[in-house]
């Protein structure tokens, strides 16, 4: 299934090591958050009981910071064309992406026909990947700085407590946003299937990424009658 | 409501040193040796487990002479307190001399009171919890908090043989420091009092023979920028962004659920048929 070629009436849309670094990313995120909620708020205190004890949750937040920044390494290392491609993707914006922030509320809610043909990623994802490396590095950094103080001056340390909680709402926000999306809205569901699977049907590309889908006929790597069939 | 303060006159402090010795033993803290720095000086400055330290500065006066200038250094007990505004557990409290008071069996050893602390004076240290653990904890002078409630003084106040330490009331702790100063500048033409206003005052204010940065002491110490931004805007700005999209999804979940589904048919029949049979 995860072979070059996606099964019939699918499309490829990522490689093995990008739904490796992605779920990676994802749990290390997730513990990260986990295991420095308690700093943040009050009502999250039943996670020193989970982890041993506040200094026990500390020491396990550091080891999943260092997992944290594996992903992005091992796509360096071992997937540059999938790392790339997607940075390209994410990182270029045209005008017509504003459009789409303002269809988008309405298929929040109760799906909107009328959005606009999108390309690999749309514009909503795009800008979830664009935070997400913005608070990476913001968090990687400030973080470091937290975890060897005696290294830098105090006014670092200082700025650096404020970096990583503005860091951890901002990622935080549209991590929600992101599993609402993939795993709970009707309309965007099915595409989960491609950062488990490695691809997703071709009906939802041409649907939802209508501009990559043309881009696939074209190179042929689709047939237009597939979606038909599928 | 009445509230204290320890007035230290360095003015005619003799470094002897005996309210390190009081505080050392009273509190009952660990020896803490320290590599010799080539001065008469013991410890750099107060840690987690030396709560007061006696600086002995070398200075030379305006016509050439020498003098030492001394000066019993410890927490000032800010009434505005940095280390009580970032900690997260609530640990860190005002108490009711005047003092502010850190709880080790609340606080996690998070460090963030020690990186924000203008004077840096807080630290972590060996602490033995209640379950007799050992752990780190922020540590730090206490205003012998405990013998205030005894109704005796602190105790670097109480073995002060020049009583360059005294401690009262705050508003004769004030009017006595006008007094000292006076006598002071008789000696000292750039005597002052030392109650920084950035920190909000400081419950443990000096008369100082000199400016506060011939002491070494910063000029005018305030509570961070960054920490006032990150506690007062980021976050309770952060938990009410958090929150409300937390409602976003819900209200998005429930509307997709109640009114999406005609229109989900068109769009994309077959992708998830088991929804929609």
């Amino acid at each position: 299934m995860n072979q070059n070629t996606a099964s019939k009436g699918k499309v490829k849309r990522f490689t093995k090591m990008f739904i490796y670094a992605h779920w990676i990313y994802a749990a290390a995120f997730f513990l990260l958050l986990l295991t420095g909620l308690p700093l943040f708020a009050n009502s999250f205190h039943w996670v020193y009981a989970v982890f041993g004890g506040p200094d026990m949750t500390q020491i396990f937040h550091r080891i999943f910071a260092v997992i944290f920044v594996i992903p992005p390494i091992m796509l360096l290392l071992f997937d540059r064309k999938s790392l790339f491609h997607w940075l390209k993707e994410v990182l270029t914006w045209k005008p017509k992406d504003i459009k789409f922030f303002f269809m988008f509320p309405k298929e929040f809610l109760v799906g909107n026909p009328d959005m606009p043909k999108q390309g690999f990623y749309n514009p909503g994802e795009k800008l979830n990947s664009c935070m997400q490396i913005v608070s990476f590095f913001a968090l990687v950094f400030s973080g470091l700085v937290l975890w060897f103080p005696e290294a830098f001056p105090v006014s670092v340390v200082q700025w650096s407590n404020l970096i990583h909680v503005v860091a951890f709402i901002m990622a935080t926000t549209v991590v929600i946003g992101h599993i609402f999306l993939s795993a709970f809205h009707p309309n965007s569901k099915p595409s989960m299937e491609g950062i488990t699977k490695g691809e997703i049907s071709v009906d939802y590309a041409k649907h939802h990424h209508g501009e990559w889908y043309d881009e696939l006929v074209e190179k042929g790597e689709v047939v237009e009658e597939d979606s038909k069939g599928a | 409501m009445t509230t204290y303060s320890k007035l230290v006159d360095v003015t005619v402090c003799t470094g002897c040193r005996a309210c390190m010795v009081a505080c050392k033993n009273w509190n009952d803290l660990p020896v803490e040796t320290q590599a010799y720095s080539g001065g008469y000086q013991s410890h750099e400055k107060p840690t987690g487990k030396t709560w007061n330290v006696l600086q002995m500065k070398e200075h030379e006066t305006a016509n050439g002479g020498f003098e030492w200038l001394y000066r019993h250094s410890a927490c000032y007990h800010c009434a505005d307190a940095a280390c009580e505004k970032v900690c997260p557990e609530g640990a860190i409290t005002y108490g009711e001399f005047g003092s502010v008071d850190i709880d080790q069996e609340a606080c996690v050893g998070c460090s963030y009171c020690v990186y924000n602390c203008p004077f840096d004076i807080v630290e972590l240290a060996d602490y033995v919890t209640e379950d007799g653990d050992v752990r780190q904890r922020a540590q730090k002078c206490t205003l012998c908090e405990d013998r205030l409630q005894e109704g005796l003084q602190p105790s670097c106040v109480d073995t002060c043989p020049l009583d360059a330490i005294v401690f009262g009331e705050r508003e004769e702790m004030l009017k006595l420091a006008e007094e000292r100063l006076e006598k002071a500048k008789q000696f000292f033409p750039n005597a002052q009092i030392y109650n920084p206003p950035g920190v909000g005052g400081t419950k443990m204010f000096y008369v100082l023979a000199d400016k506060p940065s011939v002491y070494g002491l910063p000029e005018n110490p305030e509570v961070p920028t960054s920490a006032v931004l990150w506690k007062d805007i980021a976050q309770p700005a952060g938990k009410a962004l958090l929150g409300v999209t937390m409602m976003g999804v819900l209200t998005g979940y429930v509307t997709n659920k109640l009114f999406n589904k005609g229109e989900h048919h068109e769009e994309g029949g077959e992708v998830d048929e088991s929804k929609h049979g």
